[in-house]
């Protein structure tokens, strides 16, 4: 059989495609989208971190209580900086991320061992301050249970008797691991590369082809329809799946340039991961495609084609969503779900703990089997005269 | 040489074709003659292989086309009703694209595109993306890709719709040209100037049917009219002829 013009299809879809700017673009953003994001939310998280440690505290009405803001000035990373005149309106304006005021009587309390009022004014809407704030109210907490025990025990009285509970806060999401939950969505974003970077040659090449009125043309060429098709989506499917390596490459890049220490996350994509990880993802590089050039084929323009293809990305995101309810990782029996299995082996790369060989081959063939499926049906609908002349 | 029998094509309850017979030589135009909405342009996707007929058969130089599609496609050379180009690719590219396709490579093909790119007089815009083309260039160039693999038998479905007068000189010349190369060319227009400018045989189509078939002047004898012009309406009746150009 004489399959050279699989080849001249697929080479011709690229050649028009690299001249189209609009899919030029398409496919940059496709790639660049998901390590840019995936570096900015690590970059955030772990500069939110650094800042709790040093933190900057401006207090109205320092001079009433020096006991405390000595004691303050004492505790490591600490300054203490003269507060606004309106603490409220500069919190409300966000002039200042907050403040504390002391009041005119807290001396006067204090000495009489009674409760020192301070009021500490801060907006938690603001998701950036929030570990600042939370570190503020530890530090006060301590000082409160500190000058009280001291109170106790110069009154003759163990200060246990006023603790009736021993609370022991274990905080499970911590930095590292808010940090590790950001990898998972690395899957997500390779999954999307494949589906968004293939998108504009598999639409163009169908829906637009019958758009220009350039498919009765082709048609008129003894090419059987099949190998059409399938010089189509190879040109769809190549872009996809250099879409999945670069967009692997770059994210590596970025988290290697990260400040990650300071997270204590220690976390790089090498080598042998972004290879584990392109053979787990490789297989929707050829389901992805196929689907979008069957759907195309039922558009009779390019813009249609694209709405169809909105409806495709929001598939994508289902693994994502669905690991927020339960994890998807080490289950097995997903592996040979397309999509869903491909998303479920790279979180289990990406835990450190690889799928056997067999299941990436199983993993591809439930791809191919259906890649095949959606291939013929494509072809199907190009042999209908409703499809071909159909505008 | 294209032989057609009997072909009929309905859509829903519409018979657009129905019981068309006629034979198209090799060395003479042929002229599919009709008002719009006759069934030409539904004939000739038959012939050329992309609508399937109910009943009727066609033999391309003898040999069935509708056993063998692909077959009689590399034996026909094609303008269709629709000849869109893609805009991003050069003229030279787009008759490389077909005869590749055709299965051509190398050197032939190189040489066959250059003597359509002078025949069509197309030197000028030969390499120039055809986004920016005027109508008539871009004409020549679906008719440069539709002959690239110097086919025997050439179907052109209303080729000068819509061209100025130098570009349908040019469509003019190039049918003359492949004539004078002993091949078979079906020609379709409900132009009757162009039909009775080119045609050797004329097959008159109205409602589906062929209502008559000859030279020009067996059409004006057998009507008993004084021209040409008369003739098409009386043999396609005044109201369908009105619709005609």
């Amino acid at each position: 059989m004489n399959l050279a013009p699989i080849l001249t299809i697929a080479r011709k879809e690229l050649t028009d495609s690299s001249r189209d700017r609009r899919a030029l673009y398409g496919v940059l953003i496709g790639i660049l989208i998901g390590p840019l994001l995936i570096g900015f939310m690590l970059y955030q998280i772990a500069g939110q971190e650094k800042a709790a440690n040093e933190i900057r505290i401006p207090i109205v009405g320092r001079e009433y209580a020096p006991i405390l803001v000595n004691w303050l000035q004492q505790q490591p990373g600490v300054e203490i900086v003269a507060g606004p005149p309106d603490a409220e309106k500069s919190v409300r304006e966000r002039d200042s991320e907050f403040v504390l005021v002391i009041e005119k009587d807290f001396s006067e309390k204090f000495r009489e061992s009674r409760p020192a009022p301070v009021k500490m004014f801060s907006d938690s809407t603001r998701q950036s301050i929030r570990a600042k704030v939370r570190r503020l109210r530890a530090l006060l907490g301590r000082f409160s249970a500190e000058t009280g025990g001291m109170r106790l025990i110069a009154r003759g009285v163990s200060p246990s008797i006023a603790s009736a509970l021993k609370m022991e806060d274990v905080e499970v999401s911590n930095a590292q691991q808010r940090a590790a939950s950001i990898f998972n969505v690395i899957p997500m974003f390779l999954l999307l590369a494949a589906f968004s970077t293939g998108m504009q040659i598999a639409t163009d090449s169908t829906a637009g082809e019958r758009e220009r009125g350039s498919l009765e043309p082709l048609l008129l060429n003894p090419v059987p329809r099949w190998q059409l098709v399938t010089g189509k989506w190879l040109a769809a499917a190549a872009v996809a799946f250099c879409g999945i390596v670069f967009t692997l490459l770059i994210t590596s890049n970025v988290l290697s340039r990260l400040p990650l220490e300071d997270l204590g996350v220690r976390y790089h994509l090498g080598p042998s991961d972004i290879l584990l990880l392109i053979a787990a993802i490789a297989p929707v590089a050829l389901v992805a495609p196929a689907l979008q050039v069957y759907l195309a084929c039922f558009a009779k323009s390019f813009k249609e084609a694209q709405s169809y293809m909105g409806f495709l990305v929001l598939l994508v995101t289902i693994p994502g969503v669905l690991t927020s309810f339960f994890p998807l990782t080490n289950r097995p029996w997903l592996h040979p779900v397309p999509i869903a299995g491909q998303f479920a082996m790279s979180m289990d790369i990406l835990g450190g703990k690889p799928p056997a060989a067999w299941a990436f081959v199983l993993a591809a063939v439930g791809c191919v089997a259906l890649t095949a499926v959606f291939l013929s049906l494509a072809t199907r609908l190009l042999t209908a005269e409703k499809i071909i002349f159909g505008r | 040489m294209i032989q057609v029998q009997n072909l009929r094509k309905t859509f829903g309850t519409v018979v657009a074709v129905d019981g068309v017979s006629f034979t198209a030589h090799d060395g003479i135009v042929t002229g599919l003659l009709g008002p719009n909405g006759a069934g030409k342009t539904t004939s000739l996707r038959m012939i050329y292989g992309l609508m399937k007929p109910e009943i009727g058969t066609i033999q391309i130089d003898g040999n069935d086309a509708l056993a063998d599609p692909l077959a009689a496609q590399t034996r026909l050379g094609v303008l269709p009703d629709q000849s869109g180009l893609y805009p991003r690719l050069t003229a030279r590219e787009h008759i490389r694209y077909f005869g590749n396709l055709q299965g051509l490579t190398g050197a032939p093909l190189e040489q066959r595109m250059q003597s359509l790119i002078e025949i069509l007089d197309l030197k000028n815009v030969a390499d120039r993306r055809v986004g920016g083309f005027s109508h008539g260039e871009r004409t020549k160039v679906a008719l440069a890709r539709a002959l690239v693999h110097d086919p025997q038998n050439i179907i052109l479905d209303e080729p000068t719709n819509g061209l100025d007068v130098l570009s349908t000189r040019a469509v003019r010349e190039v049918i003359r040209h492949v004539k004078s190369e002993n091949r078979c060319v079906v020609f379709s227009s409900h132009v009757m100037q162009e039909v009775s400018a080119l045609c050797d045989r004329i097959v008159v189509i109205a409602r589906g049917r062929v209502v008559a078939e000859g030279s020009a002047d067996e059409l004006i004898a057998q009507a008993g009219t004084a021209t040409l012009e008369d003739a098409f309406v009386s043999l396609v009746g005044p109201q369908a002829a009105g619709e005609a150009a």
